[in-house]
């Protein structure tokens, strides 16, 4: 058979998408700054209901992970299944009709989420309408999915490429997590009741949270690491039998964790322990994920110097490393009773979240736009300048929140030579002002660099559309 | 295989995507596999260790015993055990001694100040302020000028049962006129600044009188007991001191309560009663109270 | 040529159908093995139990921790109780009835229920944890220990993940109506260092109105509480609109915050949870 005549892709909708996804990440580090900036100066609420603290940070959780996120994931997932099916999407309409559909889902949560309109469930905020629309979108999406795979030619592609196992668990999982813990009853078209109360809500409202970071936040990029880091770096994966172990341990594994959320709280001691156990042994299927793809890249090192965009991937997977070691630390009971409530756990999120989902998805999305315009980047320096920025950004948070949350943690059980409380919870307050401070500078430059982004991508469309104009008017 | 392999020899599966993605079949580093193996190994004895599995009751409560109750409790004893090493004597003479005792002993007061402060910027502060001195709306404690007194009983007692001080509206037979009470306020803005025997008050004097304002704050605008009215005739207001805001004070009064409930636009002066809200509330009141006295007012 | 499978994973491989399947069977374990246990062990809720369908609960080790009261049905099929949530009194506000604080876990007054809805809705939550946890310091600085069955009634349930601000879960009587409403309109001026935003709106609003000019319609609220198992008579449920009328949405942010912790009157000597 021929190998040499390269089938034609749908690639509208992943231009759409990717577009759409950097996009969502400018719009959403924005919000996550202003944030930031209220806690520092809370005067910056301006009194507004729909921009105080708690709605827009919630709009920032929300625009990050699932429109950002989302959107990304989506991008990525239409992308890769074709070309390592070698097949159009099972449906392109449908593809659009998901993309659009989760366009308007994800920017009516944002704005409903300001107008106070809430479950009141962390990372679960949509009200039922919208609810029930983002899962069917959610449904589509997966079906598309599945059913682009299914009609593979089966003998040029016997085997589904790793990648694709990872987006697939992850599709599956979030479907089960998002319903579940979304039932309720309505009582009016803005406002319903959970199912669930009091310690059961809280397990399953925990077993979706901390799925949404391990499947969504983590196995669908896991899939896009997959695919990005040996097509970018041109290096075949290091270890197919690592893939295979640590894709089944993951998929396993994650689950269980969700407890860990809930220790020491009124769930029962045998629930949090085991959330905390699978949590320790979770520290080493994580890394072989982290490790299949460092070692990927290994040979490849030299190419880091110049390659700007495989720099992002590479430190994504260091920060990986380092958020799943962290997170199962953090898990340990003795460390929880600590680090829970304070800024450690928004510190460690945003290690995850900056340093490993949005830097793994910024390579991803510099190379699809590439590829998908057929085109160099606009600018090369400012990719580079981006890479900085986004670093830098993401160590000034992460350290300001690891401080300002072991101290909070320390001083709030901290005891005095009288053995009574040596701090007033305000005197926690007040210490943390610098912090925030430093939080916020940092956001504002991980912001910053998005908006490079931002920038260079549309240039480098607008030069890449420019050029292919000027080339159908010289062939005409 | 259906397809060739371009890169033959570098000991790939054989499968070929996208062109050029192609996995090695190198087996998983050593080190790793071993760690995995051992997670297993570590969830086995965790799970025996600690309350782990669900069964159809219940569930296994684990070889060590350990419950995060255990854990609460033992913590508390570590504290409760070197407290008492140290401090045992103090402690032992707060429960035993009344408040003005314990106020007598230097050395024991010393210990229920320095013990107090955080109970007090937990439970106090957001009222009264982080250091006494008070809140709009909130008396100041670290004054001498007190609503019911500042004997460090007196303290006690308002920290134990808390307080609601009460003033009728519109004086005590309710029928002063809007006049009347631009003319008291005004007399009892001169007696905060001393002036309340200039001519120019004069007509709010008598309106104070027939008010029967003096039943409270007594005739020169200074309670005669200390039973929740204020103290007219010094600069330090509970309330304000703007013209309008001590109008609205005397036209509404203060916790003036109609068919079980406030009025709209009465002031409202509620000290909540901490006994059973602070912990270990028999000595910790007696240790805010001494604290409460040592702010600087205390009488 | 066939491309024959080697084993199962590899069948897996080849066949999406079957990795949908397998994989969706697998990650289904966990939250069967978490999840249904905390439905049926009975220490799990504090030995608290649900009686009958109509959301009866008692508490036979710990009769303090909920408040027991009989429903049945009278001869015109309504729903009714021996004893009252609330009830107008003499001068026509809606009070507390049979209930006094520290009797024991009781479903939301309507003005409460409300409340909590604001609550949720200004995203509190996010700032405050309602969850004291078995910690010396917590208790200190807190109160007793949170317990499971303090949160039977709460859907979905409030524990927050985030102390920005201090635990609310044992707040009620702490501080008073006014000072609340002080520091809801302001927080910088009771508490200088306070990094919580204004609130001040919520005086200016009726409670009774909801979103974009709708009525908040309480009695369609407890319906679908009672729907989801949590004890109203059929007379609280007609009431409801009634209890709510001519309240803030302040007054009703209040009414919550001062319920909180107040439901149940926990004893250190007791052991509440083994
Ligand atoms: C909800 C706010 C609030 C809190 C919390 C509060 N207070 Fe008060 N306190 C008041 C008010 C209001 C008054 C005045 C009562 C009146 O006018 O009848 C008062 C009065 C007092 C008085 C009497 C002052 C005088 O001039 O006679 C003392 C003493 C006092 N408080 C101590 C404390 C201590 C100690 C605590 C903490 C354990 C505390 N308060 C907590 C609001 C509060
Ligand atoms: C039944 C007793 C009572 C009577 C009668 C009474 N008051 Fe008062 N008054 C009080 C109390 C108690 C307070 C302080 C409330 C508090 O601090 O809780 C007060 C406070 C005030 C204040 C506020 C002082 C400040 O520092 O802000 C003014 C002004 C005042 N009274 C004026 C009057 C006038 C004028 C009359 C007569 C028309 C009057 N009062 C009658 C009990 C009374
Ligand atoms: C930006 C974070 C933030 C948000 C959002 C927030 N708070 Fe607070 N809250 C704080 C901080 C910080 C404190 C401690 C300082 C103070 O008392 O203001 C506090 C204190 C409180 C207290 C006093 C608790 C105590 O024991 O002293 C109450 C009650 C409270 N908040 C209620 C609320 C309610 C109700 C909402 C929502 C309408 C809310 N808060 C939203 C940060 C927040
Ligand atoms: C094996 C890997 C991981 C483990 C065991 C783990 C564990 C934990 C723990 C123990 C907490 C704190 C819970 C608490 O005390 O409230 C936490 C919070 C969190 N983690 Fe991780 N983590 C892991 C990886 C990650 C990654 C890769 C991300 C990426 C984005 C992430 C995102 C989050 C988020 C968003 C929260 C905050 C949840 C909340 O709102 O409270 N985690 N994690
Ligand atoms: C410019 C970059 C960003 C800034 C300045 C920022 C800022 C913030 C702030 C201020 C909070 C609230 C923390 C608190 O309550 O104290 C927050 C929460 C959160 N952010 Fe971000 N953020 C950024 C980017 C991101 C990204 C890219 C993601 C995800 C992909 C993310 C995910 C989250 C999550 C999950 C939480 C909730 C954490 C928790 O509940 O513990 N953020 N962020
Ligand atoms: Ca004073
Ligand atoms: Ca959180
Ligand atoms: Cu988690």
């Amino acid at each position: 058979m021929d190998t040499t005549v390269k089938p034609q892709y749908d690639n509208g909708v992943v231009k759409y998408l990717t577009v759409g996804a950097i996009t969502f990440l400018v719009l959403g580090t924005f919000l996550g700054t202003y944030a930031a900036a209220e806690l520092a100066w809370p005067a910056l609420n301006l009194d507004i209901a729909e921009i105080t603290f708690a709605r827009l940070r919630v709009m920032h959780t929300n625009t990050v992970i699932f429109a950002f996120g989302g959107m990304t994931l989506m991008a990525t997932a239409f992308y890769i299944v074709q070309r390592t099916n070698g097949v159009r999407l099972w449906s392109n309409g449908m593809a659009w009709v998901t993309a659009i559909l989760f366009t308007i889902g994800l920017l009516a949560t944002v704005v409903t989420i300001s107008l106070g309109i809430t479950t009141g469930k962390e990372y679960h905020e949509q009200e039922w309408p919208l609810a029930i629309a983002i899962a069917f979108v959610w449904t589509l999406y997966t079906l598309n999915f599945v059913m682009t795979i299914a009609s593979r030619d089966k003998e040029t592609h016997p085997n589904v490429y790793v990648a694709n196992w990872f987006f697939l668990s992850m599709m599956i999982m979030i479907t089960y997590l998002y319903v579940v813990n979304g039932l309720a009853i309505p009582v009016s078209l803005f406002r319903s009741y959970s199912l669930f109360s009091g310690v059961q809500d809280a397990m399953i409202q925990w077993w979706w949270g901390h799925n949404a970071v391990g499947f969504f936040l983590t196995a669908g990029f896991l899939g896009i690491m997959y695919y990005f880091v040996p097509k970018q770096s041109q290096r075949p994966i290091y270890s197919y039998r690592l893939s295979v172990i640590h894709f089944w341990a993951l998929t396993f594994g994650y689950v269980w964790l969700g407890a860990h959320h809930l220790q020491y709280t009124a769930l029962p001691d045998w629930t949090g322990s085991l959330g905390a156990v699978i949590s320790l042994a979770m520290i080493i299927p994580s890394w072989g994920g982290a490790l299949n793809g460092m070692l990927t890249l290994s040979g490849a090192w030299d190419r880091l110097r110049t390659d700007y965009i495989l720099r992002f991937l590479i430190i994504s997977l260091a920060f990986y490393a380092m958020s799943t070691f962290e997170g199962p630390v953090m898990a340990a009971k003795t460390v929880n009773a600590l680090s829970h409530y304070t800024d450690w756990t928004v510190g460690h999120v945003h290690s995850g979240a900056l340093g490993w989902v949005a830097m793994v998805s910024i390579g991803a999305l510099y190379h699809m736009v590439m590829k998908l315009w057929n085109t160099e980047m606009y600018s090369m320096k400012l990719i580079n300048f981006h890479f900085w920025l986004a670093t830098i950004g993401t160590v000034f948070y992460v350290v300001a929140m690891w401080v300002s949350g072991i101290m909070q943690g320390l001083m709030w059980r901290a005891y005095d030579e009288y053995g009574t409380l040596a701090y007033s919870f305000v005197e926690s307050v007040a210490a943390m002002h610098p912090y925030y401070v430093m939080r916020a500078v940092g956001g504002f430059l991980f912001f910053s660099g998005a908006a490079v982004m931002l920038y260079n991508v549309v240039m480098t469309i607008r030069t890449a559309n420019a050029r292919q104009q000027a080339g159908a008017t010289a062939n005409a | 295989m259906a397809h060739n392999n371009p890169w033959p020899d570098e000991g790939n599966t054989g499968h070929i995507w996208d062109d050029d993605l192609r996995e090695l079949d190198n087996p998983p580093p050593l080190w790793w596999m071993l760690s995995f193996y051992a997670g297993f190994i570590m969830i086995v004895f965790y799970a025996l260790y600690y309350p782990t599995i669900p069964l159809p009751g219940s569930y296994t409560k684990g070889v060590a015993g350990w419950t995060a109750m255990e854990e609460y409790h033992e913590d508390y004893k570590i504290l409760n055990d070197w407290r008492e090493k140290k401090f045992a004597g103090q402690e032992e003479q707060l429960a035993a001694l009344s408040v003005e005792e314990i106020l007598q002993n230097d050395e024991l007061k010393t210990y229920a100040v320095k013990t107090s402060k955080v109970l007090f910027g937990d439970y106090c502060a957001a009222c009264h302020g982080s250091g006494g001195q008070g809140n709009p709306n909130f008396p100041v404690l670290a004054d001498d000028d007190w609503l019911y007194g500042g004997k460090v009983s007196t303290i006690k007692t308002t920290i134990t049962n808390g307080r609601q001080g009460n003033m009728p509206a519109r004086g005590m037979m309710g029928n002063l006129t809007d006049q009347e009470i631009e003319q008291v306020a005004d007399y009892v803005i001169a007696l905060s600044q001393g002036r309340g025997e200039d001519t120019s008050v004069a007509a709010g004097k008598g309106v104070f009188a027939k008010g029967m304002c003096v039943a409270c704050h007594g005739p020169k605008g200074k309670p005669l007991a200390l039973t929740g009215a204020a103290n007219l005739t010094d600069s330090i207001w509970r309330f304000s001191g703007e013209r309008d805001q001590v109008i609205k004070t005397i036209t509404y009064g203060v916790n003036v309560k109609k068919n079980g409930e406030l009025t709209a636009d009465t002031r409202e002066a509620v000290m909540p009663s901490f006994k059973g809200r602070l912990p270990n509330a028999d000595v910790n009141i007696k240790r805010l109270a001494v604290y409460v006295h040592s702010l600087g007012g205390g009488q | 040529m066939a491309n024959r499978p080697k084993n199962f994973e590899d069948r897996l491989e080849q066949n999406i159908f079957g990795l949908f399947l397998f994989t969706a069977l697998l990650v289904s374990i966990a939250g069967i093995v978490e999840i249904v246990p905390l439905f049926y062990i009975q220490e799990t809720m504090d030995y608290t139990e649900k009686t009958d369908e109509y959301g009866n609960v008692k508490n036979e080790k710990f009769p303090e921790l909920v408040w027991e009261r009989t429903f049945t049905q009278d001869a015109n099929g309504k729903l009714v109780s021996d004893k009252a949530l609330y009830k107008q009194d003499s001068h026509g506000n809606w009070v507390i009835a049979d209930w006094k604080a520290g009797d024991g876990v009781r479903p939301y007054t309507p003005l409460e229920l409300a409340g909590r809805d604001i609550y949720l809705r200004e995203g509190c939550y996010i700032c405050h944890s309602q969850m004291i946890r078995p910690f010396r310091d917590e208790r200190e600085r807190y109160g007793h220990f949170s317990l499971a069955t303090e949160s039977m009634y709460d859907h979905p349930m409030q524990w927050g993940s985030k102390r920005t601000g201090p635990d609310l879960a044992r707040v009620g009587g702490k501080y008073s109506d006014v000072w609340h409403v002080m520091h809801l309109m302001r927080p910088q001026n009771v508490v200088p260092e306070s990094v919580m935003p204004s609130y001040k709106w919520l005086a200016d609003n009726k409670v009774s109105a909801s979103f974009f000019g709708t009525k908040r319609d309480m009695a369609k609220r407890l319906t679908v509480m009672r729907k989801l198992g949590v004890p109203y008579t059929d007379e609280e449920i007609a009431n409801a609109d009634a209890a709510i009328e001519g309240h803030t949405e302040m007054d009703a942010i209040v009414a919550y915050l001062q319920v909180l912790g107040t439901m149940v009157t926990l004893d250190d000597s007791k052991v509440y949870r083994e």
